[in-house]
């Protein structure tokens, strides 16, 4: 899923609604949000994320964000965001960290 | 230089003001030269407070938000003040993780951004009457 723009209370209730939403229609379990056009984000935009992380891994499922600025990996690290979701710079390197994580978990 | 400046912001508590009090914040800096990360952390600061008085300070209903900048030298003063709800407990509400509102996907990191991206951070509140966020940050020198 591609996010863009600017992340916050504001915005986050759409977002949250749109990806549930696409969850449910597409069956899927894992979930990749592309960061790399969103801008900006605060703690609103942390929840958010939170909140997917617990319906993916209710489903058993997980979730990674791909090319998110300085900015948002500073926020998704302060609030321990990294030690849920994988975080890496292309989707392509997110799967490929999920799976050594997922192995070691075997 | 000496540079002094001043700011101030009215606007209603709504959800899509969030915006754009933290883009005229960041702008009023501009005349410093601010890094890239100072305007960041300046947007971010300042997008926690204002959501603050919008979700917890009013709970949704009509209110103000009242924004007032200085700017002394090479350091940036916010006071971000609202006429809500008050905060019973302030330290409380300080601790990094606490909220209020656990069922409404609040990260309860909103006090602990202001605190790491700006120098000092005074929370004054007193319940039914409102808060007052006041926030300062000395800008490096780029010159």
């Amino acid at each position: 899923m591609r996010a863009s723009g600017e992340i916050d209370h504001h915005s986050a209730e759409k977002i949250k609604q749109v990806v549930e939403k696409e969850i449910k229609r597409t069956s899927a379990v894992n979930v990749a949000f592309d960061f790399g056009c969103v801008t900006f984000m605060d703690s609103s935009g942390i929840g958010m994320l939170i909140g997917r992380y617990k319906t993916v891994t209710a489903l058993g499922g997980t979730m990674i964000i791909f090319d998110a600025n300085e900015q948002i990996k500073r926020l998704m690290n302060m609030s321990g965001l990294t030690r849920l979701v994988t975080v890496s710079e292309t989707l392509q390197k997110g799967i490929t960290q999920m799976n050594k994580i997922r192995s070691a978990q075997i | 230089m000496r540079t002094n400046n001043k700011m101030r912001l009215e606007i209603p508590s709504k959800s899509e003001n969030e915006r754009f009090a933290r883009t005229v914040c960041a702008a009023f800096i501009l005349e410093l030269d601010p890094t890239l990360e100072e305007m960041s952390e300046i947007k971010t600061a300042i997008s926690e407070a204002v959501t603050n008085a919008i979700i917890h300070g009013y709970d949704g209903n009509d209110g103000t938000v009242l924004i007032n900048g200085e700017i002394e030298d090479r350091t940036v003063t916010y006071i971000i003040e609202d006429s809500g709800c008050g905060i019973r407990d302030i330290s409380k509400a300080r601790q990094p993780l606490y909220t209020e509102k656990p069922d409404s996907e609040r990260s309860g990191m909103g006090f602990s951004i202001m605190e790491a991206f700006m120098d000092t951070l005074t929370v004054e509140s007193e319940e039914n009457k409102g808060t007052k966020i006041i926030m300062t940050k000395r800008l490096s020198d780029n010159a």
